[in-house]
């Protein structure tokens, strides 16, 4: 009895173990991540009273280099651009800037310098403080991965695709 | 005992989902969202910038090699609200009699909309590309120093402007053409520096530049722009001036091709018959480097400035050169880079002359 109740203890125990395990694998699970060309791609997102819902490449890309800062009703553009080291923050500088992190940094300088911006754009830590930005700032602009999108913001189609399109081109 | 088990993975199972949501919910520090969502309404930002840079020269027959600290600039830019911005820079430069320091630029822009900017105060004269695009900045640009038609303290191109400038873009086009149009005081009587305190004289400087970067060929940006003014130098009667300038510019770094030319015709007001011209150019290539050499740019710049004997302005200031630069800049830093350089040129006739620099330039940036 005393055996059965030993090798029933044990049992229980590495039961008990495995799931703690899983359990603290488990967010690791629902952010499982694969490319982010699997998942949809990049979704580009504003403020849901932004008067927009497609932007051409180009217009994507000047409004992503501050090119253009002023949204059709002459209200600002606020972006919002990951911190580095995301996934999302390296698609988009090889996708809509073309380039790496060092050219990006000194681009942003010397964009500074040249006193045509007085400040870079607004870095976020994750992607739920990319969309809890997104809805408090009107005007504001962003992108999170396509299959983390919420009903809180506005999906932006580039070249007139939604990233659920074939074709779409931040894929 | 299977009750035990259940009991205890069920308190796991609360704390485990107590803690992931937690987790989930202020995954990011709060005082960072606070900060962005109210820099992002009406209320005041500033941010803080600085270049510096030195130097070590050796030139040819020369005995006074060595160090040399350069310019150190300072930037202060705000948003005083979402179409008011001020941008200040202020720089500090070493002379034989210690630190000279000096507003550089001080910009009040108010933005209308991408088409329509308006400011006043004092600018790098938007002539060209250079003197607009790196200017105090040593870090931004390839090389360790200025193309000499450019060069701090230019007679040849007034490199300060001080008036009101109006800029923007054109809608819809493929080109992505923008424009710039100035007016304000002319030079000073050192006609190395800008009007300052007033216009030394009544007629007023006034500039335009258009500049196209093409969305087809993301990178290259092109330009054309006039200057004209009357300058009134302290030794010698007024005399006319009008400068054309063109550019191109392949941003991307590899390669880096910029390519620059002007024309500044003088004529004398009192004599129309005393005229000449100054010609200058420059073109620089760079190459960044891939895979594991990236952090290294090769880069090579060809220089010529031509005075006319004749040119009632300039003939005399010993402006003739011409220059070949060979270097490489290593980026051994995000914000710090080495650049080496070795430079074979010839002032005004004198000699051709050999000098070798290394040049450690650094940008003060939250970024």
């Amino acid at each position: 009895m005393n055996t059965f109740s030993n090798i029933l203890t044990t049992i229980t125990k590495r039961a008990t173990l495995l799931v703690l395990a899983g359990f603290l694998m488990l967010p690791g699970w629902v952010h499982a991540e694969g490319t982010i060309s699997e998942n949809g791609g990049i979704a580009i997102v504003v403020h849901e009273d932004t008067d927009v819902s497609d932007l051409s490449m180009t217009e994507l890309r000047n409004i992503f280099l501050a090119n253009k800062q002023f949204w059709a009703d002459r209200s600002r553009i606020i972006l919002l651009v990951r911190a580095p080291q995301s996934d999302e923050r390296d698609f988009v500088l090889n996708t809509i800037y073309q380039m790496d992190e060092a050219q990006f940094r000194q681009y942003w300088i010397a964009k500074m310098f040249r006193a045509e911006i007085p400040r870079g754009p607004k870095i976020v830590f994750s992607t739920d403080m990319t969309l809890d930005l997104v809805v408090a700032i009107p005007g504001s602009i962003s992108f999170i991965r396509a299959d983390q999108v919420t009903d809180a913001v506005k999906v932006v189609r580039v070249d007139g695709k939604l990233p659920s399109d074939e074709g779409y081109p931040l894929k | 005992m299977i009750k035990h088990f259940l009991k205890t993975n069920l308190i796991l199972l609360a704390i485990h989902g107590f803690v992931v949501s937690a987790a989930y919910a202020q995954n990011y520090d709060i005082d960072d969202y606070d900060e962005i969502v109210s820099s992002s309404s009406d209320g005041a930002e500033f941010h803080i910038m600085g270049f510096g840079d030195v130097s070590y020269i050796s030139r040819d027959g020369n005995n006074n090699d060595g160090f040399v600290i350069g310019q150190g600039v300072a930037h202060l830019s705000a948003y005083l609200g979402q179409s008011l911005g001020v941008f200040s820079e202020v720089s500090a430069t070493g002379r034989d009699s210690g630190y000279s320091m000096e507003i550089e630029r001080l910009i009040v822009k108010y933005d209308f909309s991408d088409r329509f900017k308006v400011s006043a105060g004092r600018y790098h004269t938007p002539i060209g590309y250079w003197n607009s695009a790196f200017h105090h900045g040593a870090w931004l640009q390839t090389t360790t120093s200025r193309p000499e038609m450019v060069k701090f303290g230019s007679k040849i191109l007034p490199i300060h402007f001080v008036g009101v400038l109006a800029e923007g873009t054109l809608p819809g086009n493929k080109i992505g053409m923008s424009y710039k149009a100035g007016f304000g005081n002319g030079r000073h009587a050192n006609i190395g520096r800008a009007g300052d305190a007033g216009d030394i004289n009544g007629d007023k400087a006034w500039m335009a530049q258009v500049q196209i970067s093409p969305e087809r060929y993301y990178g290259l940006v092109a330009g054309l722009g006039y200057y004209q003014d009357e300058v009134t130098p302290g030794d010698r009667p007024p005399i006319k001036e009008g400068t054309f300038s063109a550019f191109a510019a392949w941003t991307r770094e590899s390669p880096e091709i910029i390519v620059e030319y002007l024309q500044s015709d003088h004529e004398s007001i009192a004599n129309s018959a005393d005229s000449g011209d100054v010609r200058a150019w420059y073109a620089q290539v760079g190459y960044r480097l891939n895979g594991d050499r990236n952090l290294w740019k090769p880069y090579l710049r060809l220089e010529d400035t031509d005075v006319d004997s004749t040119d009632p302005l300039l003939f005399d200031q010993g402006l003739d050169h011409d220059a070949r630069i060979l270097g490489v800049r290593w980026d051994f830093n995000p914000y710090a880079a080495l650049k080496f350089e070795y430079r074979n040129e010839e002032f005004n006739n004198a000699g051709r002359e050999n000098n070798f620099r290394v040049q450690l330039s650094f940008v003060l940036s939250k970024l």
